[in-house]
């Protein structure tokens, strides 16, 4: 009856027909924009962008202030200077710190509606993570080439593996933190909470960074500290990007880095797709 | 365009929803009223396959939820009951996204971002980011983030909640010119005259259950009353008039306060019977009103009675 009853004075508005049927885009149009969306929202906000360039340039400062001397003992690769010894390590472990944006970026993510959006879209949904994970990438390899070309610039950085050396070096790095990346948003798709992440996330950088050979050769840490090193997964990425910074011969390093991140990327992607999946309120 | 058989959803020990059957046919305008909690936007969710029901089979638009969920999504719309849009992204910005993973072109996308925030009076505002946005422009953002890929079934979950007057029936028409062009429409509501105008059929859920459902003339009809209200004169005995409605069969509710009573009456020889009875008492009206039923009495008639519902169900 109330049909009947409804007047209607003014003309119903059409929603204008421009366009054929959209029915979902192709797996890589839909990767493109989300990605582009990932990067855009990421500079938009220059202040962030700013401080995470910093961030090496002060590690670079205190660290090659603090362990300086390390190069003068008997146990330090003879030969090496301490800057060259310390810039390719400190490109794994400053990647490893800003991995870590990636799985506070995401639970952001998931605090914004866009998500709930993409829910009810013809999105493929693991894209939006790996969008995430590109973006990502891209901020951690900036700040790499920042902290290269500065440790060139201003420190005298100079390895012995020439550009070529450092180039792999970097490549390398760049993949195993493309798997630490997905290690934090298997985190954040899980926990979904900025504050449990960022605890977990302290909780498991530093032991991994500084259990390592990062800033100190092995023979350097004590006893207990060494047993944790070798079977740390940044010991290997920290031995592989110095091996080929500094030309030396490969050993397991490189292997064994490459080795351990696909493995982990493999596993961590299988758990994010499949917590992201679910929606907070299934 | 909606078929909703048996279905259930429980949250742990929360069962959300116990055997909802629902069905809508194209072009048609399902309204979902119910208190809050009742489980209207877990049904919401469960359609727009956001969320898997524990039993039961959906279909919307022709394709099973939870088996072909990429084919539901491509051809519906969802408003939910909070914005779903990018705070960062501007109106446009966030339209364009939308359009273009839905499979548009750089320029189609653009084309239609500008036409729908030209329909929902967005234009001005298009390039701020929608977290500067009001709450009532954020939800026509939202609606119109709802439409992009022109869906042939549009969900609305509490659409009009928090907008104003003029903007809310704005909406309304916008929803009635969609329809108009054959889009299928579930909207959930706790406004009784937006379902009224707006719903082809209502469907009313408490507790996770249809207690009733019906066009909103036949709700009304069987659940709602019709009333005689009726303020006396302070000289005339109200109890006396009370007694003398009483006497002619009538469930007269006196009201001293304000020195007046009112009554359930069926037919319009009923008001005649009313106004005669008060007559033989003596009483001398104020005022006399006759109260048309609305979906509110249906609605309070529902929820509240757990007995008037047999009827209707
Ligand atoms: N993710 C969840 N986990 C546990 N319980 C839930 C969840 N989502 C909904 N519920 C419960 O299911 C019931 C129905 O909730 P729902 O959100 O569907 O209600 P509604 O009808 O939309 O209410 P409102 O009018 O307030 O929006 C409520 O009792 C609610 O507490
Ligand atoms: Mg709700």
């Amino acid at each position: 009856m109330a049909l009947q009853e409804r007047t209607r004075d003014t003309a119903p508005i059409a929603v204008p027909d421009t366009t054929a049927e959209w029915r979902g885009g192709s797996i890589r149009a839909q990767l493109w924009v989300l990605t582009g969306r990932q990067i855009r929202s990421m500079y938009g906000d220059t202040r962030l962008a700013l401080f995470s360039l910093l961030q090496p340039l002060i590690m670079l400062l205190l660290l090659s202030e603090i362990f300086g001397s390390m190069a003068n003992r008997d146990d330090f690769p003879h030969g090496v200077r301490y800057i060259d010894y310390l810039v390719p390590a400190l490109l794994v472990t400053t990647g490893i710190g800003s991995a870590q944006g990636a799985g506070v970026g995401l639970v952001k993510d998931m605090d914004n509606g866009i998500v709930a959006r993409f829910r009810v879209l013809p999105t493929r949904l693991p894209l939006v993570l790996v969008a995430r994970s590109l973006a990502d990438l891209l901020r951690v390899f900036t700040e790499l080439l920042v902290l290269l070309a500065c440790g060139t610039v201003f420190f005298g950085f100079r390895p012995s593996g020439g550009v070529l050396g450092t180039a792999a070096a970097l490549l390398l790095t760049v993949f195993v933190i493309w798997s630490l990346i997905w290690c934090f948003i298997a985190l954040a798709a899980w926990l979904r909470s900025v504050e449990v992440m960022s605890s977990i996330a302290v909780l498991v950088m530093f032991p991994l960074m500084f259990a390592s050979s990062a800033f100190v050769p092995l023979k350097g840490l004590p006893e207990w500290l060494q047993v944790v090193a070798k079977v740390n997964p940044v010991t290997y990425a920290v031995d592989g990007s110095r091996r080929l910074a500094l030309g030396w011969d490969l050993g397991l390093g490189v292997v064994g880095a490459l080795g351990t991140s696909a493995v982990l990327l493999a596993l961590a992607g299988f758990v994010a797709a499949k917590c992201f999946q679910r929606a907070p309120n299934a | 365009m909606i078929e909703a058989a048996g279905v259930c959803k429980s949250f742990g020990d929360v069962h959300a929803l116990n055997g909802v059957d629902i069905e809508v046919a194209r072009g048609k305008v399902l309204g979902l009223l119910g208190h809050n909690g009742a489980g209207k936007t877990t049904l919401v969710n469960i359609l727009s396959t956001v969320s898997p029901p524990t039993a039961g089979t959906v279909r919307v638009a022709g394709y099973d939820v939870t088996t072909q969920g990429a084919a539901v999504r491509a051809r519906i719309g969802v408003t939910g009951q909070f914005a779903s849009v990018d705070e960062y992204l501007s109106g446009y910005g966030n339209l364009v996204l939308i359009a273009r993973l839905l499979g548009a072109g750089r320029r189609q996308a653009a084309a239609r971002a500008t036409e729908l925030l030209e329909l929902f009076r967005l234009t001005e505002a298009a390039k701020q980011p929608s977290r500067t946005y009001s709450g009532g422009m954020r939800r026509r953002l939202d609606l119109a983030a709802s439409l992009v890929g022109r869906p042939d079934v549009l969900f609305l979950d509490e659409p009009t909640t928090g907008l104003d007057p003029t903007t809310r029936i704005a909406l309304w028409e916008t929803v009635e010119g969609l329809v108009a062009d054959g889009t299928t429409v579930l909207l959930t509501t706790q406004y009784l005259d937006e379902a009224d105008r707006l719903a082809d059929w209502i469907t009313v859920l408490s507790k996770g259950r249809v207690i009733a459902s019906g066009t909103s003339g036949r709700l009304k009809a069987e659940l709602g009353s019709r009333a005689v209200h009726a303020a006396l004169t302070p000289d005339s005995d109200l109890s006396a008039a009370t007694g003398a409605l009483a006497a002619a069969g009538f469930q007269p509710r006196p009201d001293p306060e304000r020195h007046a009573l009112s009554t359930p009456v069926d037919t319009s020889a009923d008001i005649a019977a009313v106004v005669r009875a008060l007559d033989t008492v003596g009483a001398e009206l104020v005022e006399l009103t006759v109260k048309e039923p609305s979906l509110d009495d249906v609605y309070l008639a529902l929820t509240q009675s757990p007995t008037a519902l047999a009827g209707a169900a």
